[in-house]
């Protein structure tokens, strides 16, 4: 039994993990703390087949998402012929109007998607989020990998498994891209991000340099990176962070949002695109779909309701027990509320809340998604767990062979966030 | 159509010097269908570069940073403008849909929302521009022009509160009124004959078109207003955005001055 195999390897990999920092930092109540994030030597397994028609489906939607993104910051058609409801664009916070009108190099929005999926368990697959803020994850099972084939080699080769160590490649292509003539670099906020692991592991695996604001600077209309002669060097990629991106307080690197404008910076992912990955937009995802691609979706959204509109409005009062409700200006498994885990004073306030501020909220039928077994004290036991597939955009959209699966630790739990204690798996799609 | 001269300086003062200053600027009126401008003079001083640009609203800015120590930094505007404010051509609705909807400076409290209870049904009301009107005038009769007890972050539902303000609060209380409406309506920053500050008056989106407002004068706008910039709210419009190292505190000068030709 592979799985059984795999355990006895277990603590050797989890000790090179944490001797090599695979870490997290979260904040809880103000204070930065760093937690190893745990991982479990089960993968995932996707069979060949299985995993194409997941790749089709998602070129398709990051495809679609990526013409929505261009639509609005331009001609606003989606909106003028009715298909997108005009107030989830700009009464929500991913919209940046002053984004508004500008061409990003190869107009492209959506360089690095993570597409959050679960199976349920008659097979089918549905898409739970997309995240476009440039979602992080990806070197956790690229290292993982890497460990694995280090401490078992001649056994790793027998599985036929599809290498996942490309995603630097596929990353330095879509860097390439839209690279307007310059280094290449990775923008971290610093030591005391979430995800400062991600960024060091990838600018030293892409060999883009690693740098924080203090390095870069506007001069004229162009960005340079300062090196440590004092030398400038022009820069023209740039891995930002656009949650750190605060342009109306200038704060980040002066002036970077103005040459971005005129085009002489690539910013990855482009600022302004949170307007398509704002929970109230997916539901829109399959109208996109069709409407840009004249497509009918391959992968589904989980069965969503709006209660801003009135006859999903209805269905979300009259079956409030069986749904989850969720905020959607929140993240990270933060904001998300099941129907039937409230008391009934707690569950009249909510539908309050929910009728004075229908357009803060989704509601979704419970998928009941697979369990994959992992190891807990040395027995297999099951948990939910989830998959983010990474798609990378360049001249086409490209699907990672590989991807983060996140599980739950805790047995009645279905949120799987690192941020909420979960652990991680390598996801194994595989050759024949 | 009205010719007249305009002259806008801006100074900022430092108690203790300050470097890498990195500014960007909102204070030039520029060419459109309102308003042709001719001889203009533009002076920045001090700056190691600078460079200009349009923003999303078709605003003019001049972006730049100034390295070298400086106690003071200044901005000098002068030109001639040529007004016609009929003279805007159709825009499409689409354009306008962004402001439809609050912002932090346009969000109606509860005082709005109370006093906007109290008002005339919109029903009455044939077109945006009416309805915006009607506001002005209530709006004109309540509210009391009062300096210094509003500042620039100041939202339109605090100025309310106290039922007294400047221009800006004036606007931003309309422009709160109408979107409660969903009526399409803008913030404008610009010059009218006079010395002294900068003006503020609104936009309604009627009919395909953009119409003025000046609801500190309770008026509709004609063709002595000079456009700076427009956009949701003052905040849009802000004339000048910095960040720099050192200086303490910092006092700042405007004058600005324009009259007929």
């Amino acid at each position: 039994m592979i799985n059984e195999e795999l355990y006895e390897h277990s603590e050797s990999v989890n000790e090179l993990l944490a001797r090599y920092g695979v870490k997290f930092g979260i904040y809880k109540n103000g204070v930065f703390h760093e937690q190893l994030f745990p991982f479990d030597m089960i993968p995932r397994v996707i069979e060949k087949d299985e995993f194409e028609f997941l790749e089709r489906g998602l070129k398709q939607r990051v495809k679609a998402l990526n013409e929505f993104i261009n639509d609005i910051y331009h001609d606003k058609k989606i909106i003028t012929d009715g298909v997108v409801a005009e107030e989830f664009i700009y009464s929500g916070s991913g919209y940046l109007v002053q984004c508004d009108g500008i061409s990003p190099p190869k107009n492209i929005f959506t360089h690095i998607a993570g597409i959050d999926l679960v199976q349920s368990k008659n097979g089918e697959w549905f898409i739970l989020e997309d995240n476009l803020r440039v979602p992080s994850g990806a070197s956790y099972p690229m290292i993982a990998r890497e460990l694995c084939r280090r401490s078992f080699p001649e056994e790793f080769e027998k599985y036929h498994v599809e290498d996942n160590r490309n995603y630097a490649e596929i990353l330095s292509r879509t860097m390439s891209y839209v690279n307007t003539g310059g280094l290449s670099v990775i923008l971290t906020p610093g030591r005391f991000n979430a995800a400062y692991f991600e960024h060091s592991y990838l600018a030293e695996r892409t060999g883009a340099r690693l740098v924080t604001c203090e390095d870069l600077i506007v001069d004229d209309e162009h960005l340079y990176f300062i090196d440590y002669s004092g030398k400038r060097e022009r820069i023209s990629d740039e891995y930002l962070d656009p949650v750190n991106f605060n342009r109306e307080s200038l704060i980040g690197i002066p002036h970077i949002f103005d040459i971005y404008s005129k085009g002489n910076v690539a910013l990855i992912n482009a600022p302004g695109n949170g307007v398509a990955d704002d929970k109230g937009i997916y539901y829109f995802v399959p109208a996109m779909i069709k409407y840009y691609l004249g497509e009918e979706p391959i992968l589904n959204n989980a069965p969503t309701y709006l209660p801003y509109y009135d006859k999903d409005k209805q269905y979300v009062l009259e079956n409030f027990d069986k749904l989850v409700i969720k905020d959607v200006a929140e993240a990270g498994g933060y904001g998300v509320t099941f129907g039937n885990k409230l008391s009934k004073q707690e569950k009249e306030n909510f539908i309050a809340l929910i009728k004075s501020e229908p357009r803060r909220f989704i509601a979704q039928e419970v998928i009941d998604f697979i369990d994959i077994d992992i190891y807990d004290n040395g027995q297999a036991v099951p948990r939910k767990a989830d998959l983010r597939a990474f798609v990378l955009m360049s001249d086409e959209p490209v699907v990672w062979k590989s991807g983060l699966t996140r599980f739950s630790r805790n047995p009645d739990s279905f949120i799987v966030n690192s941020s909420q204690g979960g652990g991680f798996k390598d996801t194994w799609v595989m050759k024949e | 159509m009205q010719r007249l001269r305009y002259s806008y300086h801006m100074q900022l003062n430092f108690e203790e010097p300050v470097r890498e200053h990195h500014f960007k600027l909102r204070c030039f009126p520029s060419s459109d269908e309102r308003q042709k401008i001719f001889n203009e003079y533009i002076n920045i001083y001090p700056t190691h570069f600078s460079s200009a640009e349009k923003d999303s609203f078709g605003n003019m800015c001049i972006y730049g940073a100034a390295n070298q120590t400086h106690d003071h930094f200044s901005v000098d505007v002068k030109g001639e403008a040529e007004i016609n404010i009929n003279g805007q051509l159709k825009v499409e609705a689409y354009k306008a849909g962004i402001f439809k909807y609050e912002t932090n400076l346009t969000k109606a409290g509860n005082n709005i929302r109370e006093f906007h209870r109290t008002l005339e049904p919109s029903a009455l009301y044939t077109s945006n521009f009416e309805r915006a009107k009607y506001f002005m005038n209530v709006l004109y009769d309540e509210f009391s022009y009062v300096q210094g007890v509003t500042g620039i972050f100041t939202t339109g539902e605090e100025a309310f509160t106290i039922r007294s303000g400047v221009c800006q609060d004036y606007a931003h209380i309309l422009l709160a009124l109408c979107r409660l409406e969903r009526i399409p309506c803008r913030y404008v920053a610009g010059m009218i004959p006079g010395e002294g500050a900068t003006h503020a008056w609104t936009e309604i989106y009627d009919e395909g078109k953009w119409r003025l407002l000046d609801p500190t004068h309770n008026r509709e706008c004609d063709d002595t207003y000079i456009k700076i910039s427009s956009g949701r709210d003052a905040q849009d419009c802000s004339i000048n955005q910095g960040v720099f190292y050192g200086g303490g505190r910092q006092r700042q000068e405007v004058k600005v001055i324009a009259e007929k030709v």
